[in-house]
Protein backbone atom coordinates (compact mmCIF):
# COMPACT_ATOMS: atom_id res chain seq x y z
CA UNK A 1 0.00 0.00 0.00
CA UNK A 2 0.99 3.45 -0.56
CA UNK A 3 2.81 5.16 2.51
CA UNK A 4 1.68 8.60 2.51
CA UNK A 5 3.21 10.04 5.54
CA UNK A 6 6.79 11.00 5.14
CA UNK A 7 9.28 10.97 2.02
CA UNK A 8 10.94 7.36 2.67
CA UNK A 9 10.37 4.25 0.87
CA UNK A 10 7.43 2.20 2.00
CA UNK A 11 8.42 -0.90 4.07
CA UNK A 12 6.06 -2.40 1.95
CA UNK A 13 8.29 -1.68 -1.33
CA UNK A 14 11.34 -2.34 0.29
CA UNK A 15 10.72 -5.62 1.81
CA UNK A 16 8.92 -6.65 -1.53
CA UNK A 17 12.12 -5.62 -3.24
CA UNK A 18 14.56 -7.87 -1.65
CA UNK A 19 12.16 -10.87 -1.77
CA UNK A 20 11.89 -10.23 -5.76
CA UNK A 21 15.60 -10.15 -5.47
CA UNK A 22 16.00 -12.95 -3.63
CA UNK A 23 13.75 -14.87 -5.67
CA UNK A 24 15.31 -14.26 -8.52
CA UNK A 25 18.68 -15.23 -7.56
CA UNK A 26 17.61 -18.08 -6.19
CA UNK A 27 16.41 -19.29 -9.76
CA UNK A 28 19.74 -17.79 -11.42
CA UNK A 29 21.55 -20.30 -9.23
CA UNK A 30 19.53 -22.63 -10.33
CA UNK A 31 19.33 -21.98 -13.72
CA UNK A 32 23.21 -21.58 -13.31
CA UNK A 33 23.65 -25.30 -12.42
CA UNK A 34 21.57 -26.16 -15.38
CA UNK A 35 17.97 -26.52 -13.79
CA UNK A 36 15.73 -25.08 -16.93
CA UNK A 37 12.96 -24.61 -14.98
CA UNK A 38 14.62 -21.88 -13.55
CA UNK A 39 15.59 -20.54 -16.44
CA UNK A 40 12.06 -20.28 -17.69
CA UNK A 41 11.04 -18.64 -14.17
CA UNK A 42 13.27 -16.20 -14.93
CA UNK A 43 11.95 -15.71 -18.32
CA UNK A 44 8.55 -15.40 -17.14
CA UNK A 45 9.30 -13.03 -14.39
CA UNK A 46 11.28 -10.77 -16.77
CA UNK A 47 10.43 -10.88 -19.73
CA UNK A 48 6.96 -9.13 -20.19
CA UNK A 49 8.85 -5.63 -18.14
CA UNK A 50 11.24 -6.27 -20.52
CA UNK A 51 9.75 -6.35 -23.40
CA UNK A 52 7.60 -3.29 -22.65
CA UNK A 53 10.22 -1.47 -21.62
CA UNK A 54 12.52 -2.33 -25.27
CA UNK A 55 8.83 -1.15 -26.62
CA UNK A 56 9.62 2.66 -25.51
CA UNK A 57 13.12 2.01 -26.71
CA UNK A 58 13.10 0.65 -29.79
CA UNK A 59 9.49 0.27 -30.73
CA UNK A 60 7.89 -2.92 -33.00
CA UNK A 61 11.52 -4.27 -33.08
CA UNK A 62 11.22 -4.70 -29.57
CA UNK A 63 10.33 -8.31 -29.77
CA UNK A 64 13.45 -8.86 -32.22
CA UNK A 65 15.61 -7.20 -29.59
CA UNK A 66 14.56 -9.37 -26.28
CA UNK A 67 14.92 -12.29 -28.66
CA UNK A 68 18.63 -11.14 -28.46
CA UNK A 69 18.53 -9.77 -25.02
CA UNK A 70 17.93 -13.76 -24.10
CA UNK A 71 20.25 -15.49 -25.91
CA UNK A 72 22.82 -12.93 -24.47
CA UNK A 73 21.30 -13.82 -20.54
CA UNK A 74 21.42 -17.14 -21.23
CA UNK A 75 24.97 -16.72 -22.74
CA UNK A 76 26.27 -14.79 -19.68
CA UNK A 77 24.52 -16.32 -17.32
CA UNK A 78 27.78 -17.65 -15.76
CA UNK A 79 29.31 -14.72 -15.67
CA UNK A 80 26.14 -13.03 -12.61
CA UNK A 81 27.77 -13.07 -9.55
CA UNK A 82 24.68 -11.57 -7.42
CA UNK A 83 23.09 -8.26 -6.97
CA UNK A 84 20.05 -7.03 -9.06
CA UNK A 85 19.00 -9.50 -11.67
CA UNK A 86 16.62 -7.39 -13.19
CA UNK A 87 19.21 -4.47 -13.34
CA UNK A 88 22.30 -6.87 -15.11
CA UNK A 89 19.02 -8.27 -17.52
CA UNK A 90 18.06 -4.89 -18.38
CA UNK A 91 21.48 -3.33 -18.81
CA UNK A 92 21.81 -6.20 -21.37
CA UNK A 93 18.62 -5.49 -22.99
CA UNK A 94 19.39 -1.87 -23.08
CA UNK A 95 22.88 -2.43 -25.19
CA UNK A 96 21.06 -4.80 -27.42
CA UNK A 97 18.39 -2.01 -27.89
CA UNK A 98 21.21 0.58 -28.72
CA UNK A 99 23.19 -1.62 -30.81
CA UNK A 100 19.76 -2.31 -32.37
CA UNK A 101 19.31 1.27 -32.76
CA UNK A 102 22.71 2.08 -34.65
CA UNK A 103 22.60 -0.41 -36.92
CA UNK A 104 18.92 1.06 -38.21
CA UNK A 105 19.74 4.49 -37.96
CA UNK A 106 15.87 5.07 -37.23
CA UNK A 107 14.06 5.53 -34.07
CA UNK A 108 10.36 4.81 -33.55
CA UNK A 109 8.02 6.93 -34.23
CA UNK A 110 5.46 7.18 -31.86
CA UNK A 111 2.31 9.13 -32.75
CA UNK A 112 0.63 10.67 -29.33
CA UNK A 113 -1.79 7.69 -28.98
CA UNK A 114 -5.22 9.69 -28.67
CA UNK A 115 -7.60 5.54 -28.35
CA UNK A 116 -4.86 4.97 -25.77
CA UNK A 117 -5.90 8.27 -24.11
CA UNK A 118 -9.02 7.00 -24.45
CA UNK A 119 -9.29 3.51 -23.45
CA UNK A 120 -7.50 4.67 -20.15
CA UNK A 121 -8.66 8.29 -18.89
CA UNK A 122 -11.76 8.70 -20.68
CA UNK A 123 -13.98 5.33 -19.16
CA UNK A 124 -15.17 5.24 -15.84
CA UNK A 125 -14.40 1.68 -15.71
CA UNK A 126 -10.64 1.82 -15.95
CA UNK A 127 -9.71 0.72 -12.95
CA UNK A 128 -11.93 -2.63 -13.00
CA UNK A 129 -9.48 -3.42 -16.43
CA UNK A 130 -6.60 -2.37 -15.49
CA UNK A 131 -4.59 -5.35 -15.54
CA UNK A 132 -6.63 -6.36 -18.66
CA UNK A 133 -4.16 -6.00 -22.02
CA UNK A 134 -6.43 -3.35 -23.09
CA UNK A 135 -5.62 -1.27 -20.35
CA UNK A 136 -1.43 -1.98 -20.49
CA UNK A 137 -1.02 -1.26 -23.85
CA UNK A 138 -2.79 1.99 -23.47
CA UNK A 139 -0.36 2.70 -20.66
CA UNK A 140 2.53 1.92 -22.28
CA UNK A 141 1.18 3.91 -25.34
CA UNK A 142 1.17 6.32 -23.13
CA UNK A 143 4.36 6.33 -21.94
CA UNK A 144 5.84 6.32 -24.64
CA UNK A 145 4.11 9.72 -25.59
CA UNK A 146 7.21 10.91 -22.84
CA UNK A 147 10.22 12.35 -23.77
CA UNK A 148 12.71 9.41 -23.93
CA UNK A 149 14.36 10.09 -20.81
CA UNK A 150 11.49 10.56 -18.66
CA UNK A 151 9.73 7.28 -20.37
CA UNK A 152 12.65 5.36 -19.50
CA UNK A 153 13.06 6.46 -16.54
CA UNK A 154 9.42 5.96 -15.69
CA UNK A 155 9.88 2.60 -17.44
CA UNK A 156 13.11 1.13 -15.27
CA UNK A 157 11.23 2.90 -11.77
CA UNK A 158 7.58 1.37 -12.44
CA UNK A 159 7.42 -1.76 -14.57
CA UNK A 160 11.09 -3.00 -14.35
CA UNK A 161 10.79 -2.13 -10.87
CA UNK A 162 14.20 -0.67 -9.78
CA UNK A 163 14.91 1.96 -7.58
CA UNK A 164 15.82 5.09 -8.52
CA UNK A 165 19.36 4.08 -7.70
CA UNK A 166 19.60 0.90 -9.60
CA UNK A 167 18.45 2.79 -12.55
CA UNK A 168 20.27 5.19 -12.70
CA UNK A 169 23.29 2.94 -12.49
CA UNK A 170 21.55 1.09 -15.48
CA UNK A 171 21.78 4.15 -17.11
CA UNK A 172 24.91 5.66 -16.08
CA UNK A 173 23.68 8.41 -14.44
CA UNK A 174 22.69 9.48 -10.77
CA UNK A 175 20.16 8.32 -8.64
CA UNK A 176 18.87 12.34 -8.69
CA UNK A 177 18.28 12.59 -12.49
CA UNK A 178 16.52 9.89 -12.44
CA UNK A 179 14.22 10.78 -10.07
CA UNK A 180 14.13 14.10 -11.45
CA UNK A 181 13.33 12.62 -15.43
CA UNK A 182 10.24 10.28 -13.52
CA UNK A 183 8.58 13.22 -11.56
CA UNK A 184 8.53 15.05 -14.59
CA UNK A 185 7.24 12.15 -16.72
CA UNK A 186 4.71 11.44 -13.93
CA UNK A 187 3.55 15.21 -13.96
CA UNK A 188 3.45 15.16 -18.02
CA UNK A 189 1.36 12.07 -18.19
CA UNK A 190 -0.88 13.32 -15.32
CA UNK A 191 -1.59 16.41 -17.34
CA UNK A 192 -2.18 13.98 -20.46
CA UNK A 193 -4.95 11.80 -18.53
CA UNK A 194 -5.96 15.26 -16.59
CA UNK A 195 -7.10 17.18 -20.13
CA UNK A 196 -8.59 13.51 -21.67
CA UNK A 197 -10.54 12.58 -19.02
CA UNK A 198 -12.68 15.79 -17.48
CA UNK A 199 -14.42 14.75 -14.31
CA UNK A 200 -17.84 16.11 -14.61
CA UNK A 201 -18.48 14.46 -18.18
CA UNK A 202 -16.75 10.95 -17.10
CA UNK A 203 -17.38 9.27 -20.73
CA UNK A 204 -16.87 12.45 -22.71
CA UNK A 205 -13.83 12.33 -25.29
CA UNK A 206 -11.77 15.46 -26.09
CA UNK A 207 -10.59 15.48 -29.69
CA UNK A 208 -7.53 16.76 -28.56
CA UNK A 209 -5.84 15.55 -26.02
CA UNK A 210 -2.19 17.08 -26.89
CA UNK A 211 -1.22 19.88 -25.08
CA UNK A 212 0.89 21.38 -28.15
CA UNK A 213 3.89 21.99 -26.07
CA UNK A 214 4.40 18.53 -24.27
CA UNK A 215 3.45 15.36 -26.59
CA UNK A 216 5.53 16.46 -29.71
CA UNK A 217 9.06 16.52 -28.94
CA UNK A 218 8.66 12.76 -27.88
CA UNK A 219 9.39 11.78 -31.28
CA UNK A 220 12.59 13.94 -31.86
CA UNK A 221 14.46 13.42 -28.55
CA UNK A 222 17.53 11.13 -28.68
CA UNK A 223 15.62 7.56 -27.56
CA UNK A 224 17.37 7.03 -24.18
CA UNK A 225 19.17 10.71 -23.57
CA UNK A 226 17.87 13.03 -21.51
CA UNK B 1 -13.40 20.63 -10.35
CA UNK B 2 -11.17 17.63 -9.87
CA UNK B 3 -10.92 15.95 -6.14
CA UNK B 4 -7.53 15.33 -6.48
CA UNK B 5 -4.52 17.30 -8.01
CA UNK B 6 -4.77 18.01 -11.69
CA UNK B 7 -0.71 18.09 -11.92
CA UNK B 8 0.59 15.58 -10.94
CA UNK B 9 2.76 14.78 -7.73
CA UNK B 10 4.23 17.62 -6.38
CA UNK B 11 7.57 16.69 -5.94
CA UNK B 12 10.23 14.18 -6.53
CA UNK B 13 9.72 12.57 -2.88
CA UNK B 14 5.64 12.04 -4.22
CA UNK B 15 6.70 10.86 -7.07
CA UNK B 16 9.19 8.20 -5.82
CA UNK B 17 6.70 7.16 -3.76
CA UNK B 18 4.06 6.57 -6.16
CA UNK B 19 6.42 4.68 -8.23
CA UNK B 20 7.74 2.33 -5.52
CA UNK B 21 4.04 1.39 -4.87
CA UNK B 22 3.22 0.91 -8.60
CA UNK B 23 2.68 -2.68 -8.38
CA UNK B 24 0.17 -3.21 -5.66
CA UNK B 25 -3.70 -3.20 -6.92
CA UNK B 26 -5.29 0.44 -7.25
CA UNK B 27 -7.68 0.85 -5.48
CA UNK B 28 -10.72 1.64 -6.98
CA UNK B 29 -10.91 5.20 -6.48
CA UNK B 30 -7.25 5.95 -7.24
CA UNK B 31 -6.24 8.58 -9.40
CA UNK B 32 -5.77 8.35 -13.37
CA UNK B 33 -2.20 8.07 -12.56
CA UNK B 34 -1.87 5.27 -10.24
CA UNK B 35 -3.85 3.26 -12.41
CA UNK B 36 -1.39 4.23 -15.84
CA UNK B 37 1.03 3.13 -13.54
CA UNK B 38 -0.84 0.01 -12.14
CA UNK B 39 -1.73 -0.89 -15.92
CA UNK B 40 1.72 -0.65 -17.20
CA UNK B 41 2.91 -3.31 -15.13
CA UNK B 42 0.05 -5.38 -15.06
CA UNK B 43 1.00 -8.98 -15.39
CA UNK B 44 2.14 -10.33 -18.87
CA UNK B 45 -0.51 -10.38 -21.68
CA UNK B 46 -1.37 -12.79 -23.89
CA UNK B 47 1.82 -12.84 -26.11
CA UNK B 48 4.37 -11.51 -24.39
CA UNK B 49 5.68 -15.07 -23.42
CA UNK B 50 5.58 -15.89 -27.05
CA UNK B 51 9.40 -16.16 -26.84
CA UNK B 52 9.61 -18.88 -24.46
CA UNK B 53 10.66 -21.90 -26.72
CA UNK B 54 13.33 -19.57 -28.29
CA UNK B 55 14.85 -18.53 -24.81
CA UNK B 56 14.95 -22.38 -23.29
CA UNK B 57 16.92 -22.89 -26.70
CA UNK B 58 19.34 -20.61 -26.21
CA UNK B 59 19.69 -21.98 -22.66
CA UNK B 60 20.16 -25.04 -23.82
CA UNK B 61 22.56 -24.16 -26.29
CA UNK B 62 24.54 -22.04 -24.16
CA UNK B 63 24.73 -24.80 -20.76
CA UNK B 64 25.14 -27.60 -23.55
CA UNK B 65 28.26 -25.63 -25.07
CA UNK B 66 29.57 -22.96 -22.55
CA UNK B 67 32.71 -22.25 -24.37
CA UNK B 68 31.34 -21.38 -27.58
CA UNK B 69 30.00 -18.28 -27.17
CA UNK B 70 26.77 -17.27 -29.09
CA UNK B 71 27.87 -13.87 -31.23
CA UNK B 72 26.74 -10.73 -30.09
CA UNK B 73 25.78 -8.68 -33.31
CA UNK B 74 29.28 -7.42 -33.31
CA UNK B 75 30.13 -3.83 -32.76
CA UNK B 76 32.85 -2.42 -35.19
CA UNK B 77 35.99 -2.44 -33.19
CA UNK B 78 35.54 -5.73 -32.75
CA UNK B 79 35.93 -6.32 -36.42
CA UNK B 80 39.28 -6.99 -36.50
CA UNK B 81 40.14 -9.14 -33.65
CA UNK B 82 37.26 -11.57 -35.26
CA UNK B 83 39.44 -11.59 -38.10
CA UNK B 84 42.55 -11.99 -36.52
CA UNK B 85 41.12 -15.01 -34.73
CA UNK B 86 38.89 -16.72 -37.82
CA UNK B 87 42.59 -16.78 -39.31
CA UNK B 88 44.49 -18.07 -36.49
CA UNK B 89 41.46 -20.44 -35.69
CA UNK B 90 40.67 -21.57 -39.20
CA UNK B 91 42.05 -24.99 -38.85
CA UNK B 92 39.37 -25.25 -35.89
CA UNK B 93 36.71 -23.52 -37.19
CA UNK B 94 35.48 -25.64 -39.97
CA UNK B 95 34.18 -25.38 -42.85
CA UNK B 96 30.88 -27.30 -42.19
CA UNK B 97 31.22 -31.30 -42.53
CA UNK B 98 34.97 -31.66 -43.55
CA UNK B 99 36.75 -29.87 -40.48
CA UNK B 100 33.71 -31.72 -37.97
CA UNK B 101 35.86 -35.02 -38.54
CA UNK B 102 39.28 -33.33 -38.62
CA UNK B 103 38.28 -31.67 -35.40
CA UNK B 104 37.07 -34.64 -33.56
CA UNK B 105 40.45 -35.93 -34.28
CA UNK B 106 41.81 -33.47 -32.15
CA UNK B 107 39.75 -34.24 -29.34
CA UNK B 108 39.59 -36.80 -27.07
CA UNK B 109 35.81 -37.60 -26.23
CA UNK B 110 35.21 -39.05 -22.80
CA UNK B 111 34.76 -42.39 -22.95
CA UNK B 112 30.98 -42.10 -22.20
CA UNK B 113 29.68 -39.00 -23.21
CA UNK B 114 26.48 -38.13 -21.03
CA UNK B 115 23.65 -36.87 -22.61
CA UNK B 116 23.37 -33.30 -22.20
CA UNK B 117 20.30 -33.26 -19.63
CA UNK B 118 18.47 -30.29 -21.63
CA UNK B 119 19.58 -31.11 -25.21
CA UNK B 120 16.00 -32.42 -26.60
CA UNK B 121 16.75 -34.95 -29.42
CA UNK B 122 18.64 -38.78 -29.83
CA UNK B 123 22.23 -36.36 -30.43
CA UNK B 124 23.16 -38.90 -32.60
CA UNK B 125 26.39 -37.27 -33.73
CA UNK B 126 27.02 -36.16 -30.28
CA UNK B 127 30.47 -35.93 -30.96
CA UNK B 128 30.58 -32.76 -32.61
CA UNK B 129 33.37 -31.01 -32.45
CA UNK B 130 33.54 -27.85 -29.71
CA UNK B 131 34.84 -25.69 -32.73
CA UNK B 132 36.71 -22.60 -32.13
CA UNK B 133 38.46 -23.53 -29.09
CA UNK B 134 41.13 -25.20 -29.98
CA UNK B 135 41.66 -26.25 -26.30
CA UNK B 136 38.94 -28.56 -27.03
CA UNK B 137 38.19 -31.29 -25.21
CA UNK B 138 36.89 -29.81 -22.02
CA UNK B 139 34.26 -26.92 -22.63
CA UNK B 140 34.40 -25.97 -18.61
CA UNK B 141 37.67 -25.48 -18.48
CA UNK B 142 37.87 -23.24 -21.58
CA UNK B 143 35.42 -20.96 -20.57
CA UNK B 144 37.07 -20.68 -17.14
CA UNK B 145 39.69 -20.06 -19.00
CA UNK B 146 38.44 -17.42 -20.97
CA UNK B 147 36.70 -15.26 -18.78
CA UNK B 148 39.16 -13.98 -16.00
CA UNK B 149 37.46 -12.40 -13.03
CA UNK B 150 33.86 -14.43 -13.65
CA UNK B 151 32.92 -17.16 -11.05
CA UNK B 152 33.48 -19.88 -14.11
CA UNK B 153 34.06 -22.44 -11.25
CA UNK B 154 30.17 -22.08 -10.53
CA UNK B 155 29.18 -24.15 -13.71
CA UNK B 156 29.63 -27.41 -13.07
CA UNK B 157 31.21 -29.34 -15.96
CA UNK B 158 29.44 -29.73 -18.74
CA UNK B 159 29.19 -32.47 -21.29
CA UNK B 160 30.94 -30.51 -24.26
CA UNK B 161 29.50 -31.29 -27.25
CA UNK B 162 26.31 -31.79 -27.61
CA UNK B 163 25.22 -28.22 -27.71
CA UNK B 164 28.26 -27.99 -29.88
CA UNK B 165 27.17 -30.20 -32.37
CA UNK B 166 24.04 -28.17 -33.04
CA UNK B 167 26.00 -25.29 -33.51
CA UNK B 168 27.98 -26.75 -36.16
CA UNK B 169 24.76 -28.93 -37.72
CA UNK B 170 23.21 -25.37 -37.96
CA UNK B 171 26.37 -23.63 -39.38
CA UNK B 172 26.74 -26.35 -41.97
CA UNK B 173 22.70 -26.74 -42.78
CA UNK B 174 22.94 -22.54 -42.73
CA UNK B 175 25.78 -23.00 -46.01
CA UNK B 176 23.71 -25.46 -48.04
CA UNK B 177 21.86 -23.68 -50.82
CA UNK B 178 17.97 -23.32 -50.52
CA UNK B 179 16.84 -26.38 -52.07
CA UNK B 180 19.75 -28.61 -50.35
CA UNK B 181 18.61 -27.45 -47.19
CA UNK B 182 15.10 -29.38 -47.47
CA UNK B 183 16.82 -32.26 -48.52
CA UNK B 184 19.15 -32.24 -45.68
CA UNK B 185 17.06 -32.25 -43.50
CA UNK B 186 15.38 -35.39 -43.95
CA UNK B 187 19.14 -37.02 -43.62
CA UNK B 188 19.89 -38.83 -40.12
CA UNK B 189 22.77 -37.09 -39.87
CA UNK B 190 20.26 -33.51 -39.25
CA UNK B 191 18.09 -35.23 -37.17
CA UNK B 192 19.04 -33.62 -34.05
CA UNK B 193 18.97 -30.25 -35.27
CA UNK B 194 15.30 -30.93 -36.47
CA UNK B 195 14.39 -31.98 -32.71
CA UNK B 196 16.05 -29.50 -31.11
CA UNK B 197 14.01 -27.12 -33.19
CA UNK B 198 11.22 -28.58 -33.09
CA UNK B 199 10.29 -29.27 -36.71
CA UNK B 200 11.97 -28.64 -40.00
CA UNK B 201 10.24 -25.29 -40.42
CA UNK B 202 11.65 -23.90 -37.51
CA UNK B 203 14.99 -25.21 -38.16
CA UNK B 204 16.41 -22.03 -39.67
CA UNK B 205 14.70 -19.50 -37.53
CA UNK B 206 16.61 -21.80 -34.57
CA UNK B 207 19.59 -21.80 -36.28
CA UNK B 208 19.40 -18.03 -37.05
CA UNK B 209 19.13 -18.00 -32.71
CA UNK B 210 22.10 -19.78 -32.26
CA UNK B 211 24.31 -18.72 -34.99
CA UNK B 212 22.72 -15.13 -35.59
CA UNK B 213 25.78 -13.33 -36.67
CA UNK B 214 27.14 -16.25 -39.41
CA UNK B 215 26.12 -15.34 -42.80
CA UNK B 216 25.57 -18.85 -44.66
CA UNK B 217 28.69 -17.64 -47.10
CA UNK B 218 31.04 -17.16 -44.02
CA UNK B 219 31.13 -20.51 -41.64
CA UNK B 220 34.08 -19.48 -40.02
CA UNK B 221 32.96 -15.93 -38.74
CA UNK B 222 32.50 -17.22 -35.42
CA UNK B 223 35.04 -18.08 -33.21
CA UNK B 224 34.62 -16.58 -29.61
CA UNK B 225 37.11 -13.64 -29.61
CA UNK B 226 35.05 -11.83 -27.55
CA UNK B 227 34.79 -14.58 -24.98
CA UNK B 228 37.39 -13.16 -22.71
CA UNK B 229 35.67 -10.10 -22.70
CA UNK B 230 32.60 -11.12 -20.60
CA UNK B 231 32.60 -8.99 -17.76
CA UNK B 232 31.16 -9.84 -14.42
CA UNK B 233 28.69 -7.06 -14.93
CA UNK B 234 27.66 -6.24 -18.40
CA UNK B 235 27.78 -3.00 -18.13
CA UNK B 236 31.02 -1.57 -18.85
CA UNK B 237 31.14 -4.32 -21.92
CA UNK B 238 29.25 -2.32 -24.65
CA UNK B 239 30.12 0.78 -26.64
CA UNK B 240 26.70 1.87 -26.03
CA UNK B 241 27.18 2.53 -22.53
CA UNK B 242 30.23 5.02 -24.09
CA UNK B 243 27.42 7.49 -25.08
CA UNK B 244 25.43 7.22 -21.61
CA UNK B 245 27.88 8.47 -19.13
CA UNK B 246 26.53 11.70 -17.05
CA UNK B 247 26.48 13.94 -19.61
CA UNK B 248 25.88 18.02 -19.76
CA UNK B 249 22.33 17.11 -19.89
CA UNK B 250 22.26 15.61 -16.56
CA UNK B 251 23.41 18.33 -14.61
CA UNK B 252 20.28 20.87 -14.30
CA UNK B 253 18.30 17.54 -13.75
CA UNK B 254 18.65 17.32 -10.45
CA UNK B 255 17.26 20.18 -9.42
CA UNK B 256 13.81 20.64 -9.66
Amino acid sequence: MVSRVDGRPTRDRVARAATVTRELNEAVTAAQAGDEEAFRFLYRSLQPALLRYLTTLVGGDAEDVASETWLQISRDLPSFTGGEFRAWSVTIARNRAMDHLRRQRRRPVVPVPVQALNDLAGDADTADRAGEALGTESALALIRTLPPAEAEAVMLRAVIGLDAETAGRVLGRRAGAVRTAAHRGLRRLAALLERAAPEDVPGAVRPRPRTGSQAPHASEAEPAEG
Amino acid sequence: MRPHRSDGPADRAESDRLLDAVHAVPPADADPLTRLLAAAAAPATAGELDGEDRALAAFRAARAAPAVAAPVPASRPRRRLRVAAALSGLAATAVAGVAFAAVRLDRSPPPVVPPAPTTAGPAPTAAGPSRSTPAGPSGAASGAASSPGTPSGSRPAAPPSVGGALVGHCRAWLAKSEPQRAKALTKPGFADLVAAAGGPDRVESYCRTLVPAASPKTPAAKPSPKAPKTPADPSPKKSADDERKPGPGDQDDDED
